[in-house]
């Protein structure tokens, strides 16, 4: 059974079909990349997916789990964390608890229990500043736990957004554009914590625009055009594919 | 060095009865009755933050969920003969109970249309209580509305309520602390901060958002309770929206989303103008001048202030 699959989905924004039937279905510990040109869907895919959009059509399901018309915080729950395009973090909330929001809303919903500080609340956030830690010093970014998120570059948040959505060591991760607009050190960096993850067997569903990220560590592609799914494959055939070249060059 | 400090403060604190009783006893009961509106104000202003400040919805609903506890308390003391506890219970409960109804659709509406709803809902509320002269006696207030008794102590001595209104006060900081930091503040601080991204990190928003504003209206309705019983009448322009633009000054002059800033704030703006002896109306212009100052000079209030003067950098 697929970890993911996304079934005839479809999403209109006023008459404009953003997404059309697509099909999507992501194998425990696969690596796939989702391409196309500008405005192809693939973020509106993204958004359908995790509950930020309601889908016209079609369904979307996680583990056999209807994910459907869930809202963000559910899919969370249940196992799936993204990323935003545009770098999201709590500005006001210093890095490392920014780490701990990603954790907390997985380990106990008792209001009481938070409110009072049990023993066993207090032993959950020590497990949760541990890694945290880790998990800041892994990006590089340990010498700034007490800097507020919101006073660090665009690199440093991109990558304490990343490490956010690796806190609650997810099952499924989908990220939107990790290589875009950081500068090429870093685009290896990204690189090597995607295929570090891939190998711990994550499963990764990632949306990008550089062609040397996808083509260098996805194992399999799937190209949308126009809300279309056009091609879908290993790299070196999407590489060939006419159609993919079609929509990326025109004819 | 600084818990010598706060020892000190707290010392002073809870002994200002006699300190004042010696040294100005003709001033006595102005100065309390002055501390005990502070001791109120700085709570009501806390639960206020905590909406306001800490889940970041501009609510201006906060007179309303004040006089639903105060009406509560007084018509159930008055009328019904409850003792004082009970009916401060029951005006916590009215007051939750309704800002959790009303928090539901409120919530829904985008951040503007949210404080205009809550004005609504103020503005309502006032005019419940002028004109259902059935049941809140409108303009003629409810009178009579007997001083405190818990169990055998009855407090009718300014010493005694200025206590009470201490113990709330402290009672409700502590709260306010439990409620703000640790999980369920960093969870509260997510949603004001980035709403999408908290729903990506299994937070949902509209929970933490009604949970607070409901907090909030309980806290409120207990001290709208305890004022009435202080002042043993109450009338309906006690919940009007100049009670919001007080909470704001406090509020927003203190520092928002700060326990130190909003106290410091309801002592600033409780007392100085009663000291001052300033009129209303000059009141309004100088609340005016400050806030306008304060949003262009320095939008984290007087607590910004403090913390950078304490750190320069």
């Amino acid at each position: 059974m697929p970890l993911l699959e996304v079934r005839g989905l479809v999403k209109r924004f006023l008459g404009v079909t953003a997404v059309d039937q697509v099909d999507l279905a992501v194998e425990p510990g696969e690596l796939v990349s989702l391409i196309g040109p500008n405005g192809s869907g693939k973020t509106t895919l993204f958004n359908c997916v995790t509950g930020y959009l309601a889908a016209d059509g079609g369904r979307v399901l996680f583990r056999g789990h209807d994910l459907t018309s869930a809202p963000p915080h559910r899919v969370a729950r249940l196992g799936v964390a993204r990323t935003f395009q545009q770098v999201s973090v709590f500005p006001r909330l210093s890095a490392l608890e920014n780490l701990l929001v990603f954790l907390q809303q997985h380990q106990e919903e008792q209001l009481l229990a938070r409110l009072l500080r049990t023993p066993r609340v207090r032993r959950l956030e020590a497990a949760a500043v541990d890694r945290a830690r880790r998990l800041l010093d892994l990006v590089g970014l340990g010498a700034k736990a007490d800097a507020a998120a919101g006073s660090l570059s665009y690199g440093q948040r991109k990558l304490l957004a990343f490490a956010g959505a690796l806190m609650p060591d997810p099952d499924l991760l989908l990220l939107d554009e990790p290589a875009a607009a950081v500068n090429p050190t870093m685009i290896n960096q990204m690189k090597d914590h995607i295929l570090a993850l891939h190998r711990e067997g994550k499963t990764v569903l990632l949306v990008e625009h550089n062609m040397d990220v996808v083509m260098d560590i996805s194992q399999r592609i799937v190209v949308l055009d126009h809300g279309q799914k056009i091609a879908e494959g290993p790299p070196a055939a999407i590489r060939r594919d006419p159609r993919v070249i079609e929509a990326y060059f025109g004819r | 060095m600084r818990r010598a400090g706060w020892l000190v403060l707290g010392a002073v604190v809870v002994t200002v009865p006699w300190l004042v009783a010696t040294a100005i006893p003709r001033q006595q009961r102005y100065v309390l009755h002055v501390l005990i509106f502070t001791a109120i104000f700085a709570a009501l202003a806390l639960s206020y933050d905590l909406v306001v400040g800490h889940v970041g919805s501009l609510s201006l609903a906060h007179p309303a969920f004040f006089g639903i506890g105060a009406y509560a308390a007084a018509i159930l003391a008055t009328r019904a003969g409850w003792p004082f506890l009970a009916s401060v219970l029951a005006a916590v409960l009215a007051a939750a109970l309704v800002a959790a109804l009303v928090g539901v659709p409120l919530f829904r509406l985008a951040e503007h249309a949210f404080a205009v709803g809550t004005l609504g809902l103020a503005l309502v509320a006032s005019v419940v209580a002028n004109n259902w002269v059935e049941v809140t006696r409108g303009p003629l207030c409810i009178t009579g509305i007997p001083k405190p008794r818990l169990g055998a102590l009855a407090i009718t001595t300014l010493p005694a309520f200025y206590w009470l209104a201490l113990t709330a006060l402290v009672a409700v900081a502590l709260l306010y602390r439990g409620l703000t930091t640790f999980r369920l503040g960093r969870a509260f601080h997510a949603v004001r901060d980035n709403e999408p991204l908290a729903g990506a990190a299994g937070i949902d928003p509209l929970k933490y958002r009604l949970l607070a504003f409901t907090l909030a209206g309980a806290i409120a309705g207990g001290i709208g309770a305890l004022y009435a019983h202080y002042l043993s009448v109450m009338c309906p322009e006690e919940m009007t929206v100049s009670l919001t633009v007080n909470l704001l000054v406090i509020v927003f002059l203190g520092g928002v989303g700060s326990l130190r800033g909003v106290l410091v704030g309801a002592v600033l703006f409780t007392a100085l103008p009663e000291v001052l002896r300033l009129t209303p109306t000059w009141r309004l212009v100088i609340y005016g001048g400050l806030l306008l100052l304060v949003v262009i000079r320095s939008p984290g209030g007087l607590e910004s202030l403090l913390s950078r003067a304490r750190s320069p950098r």
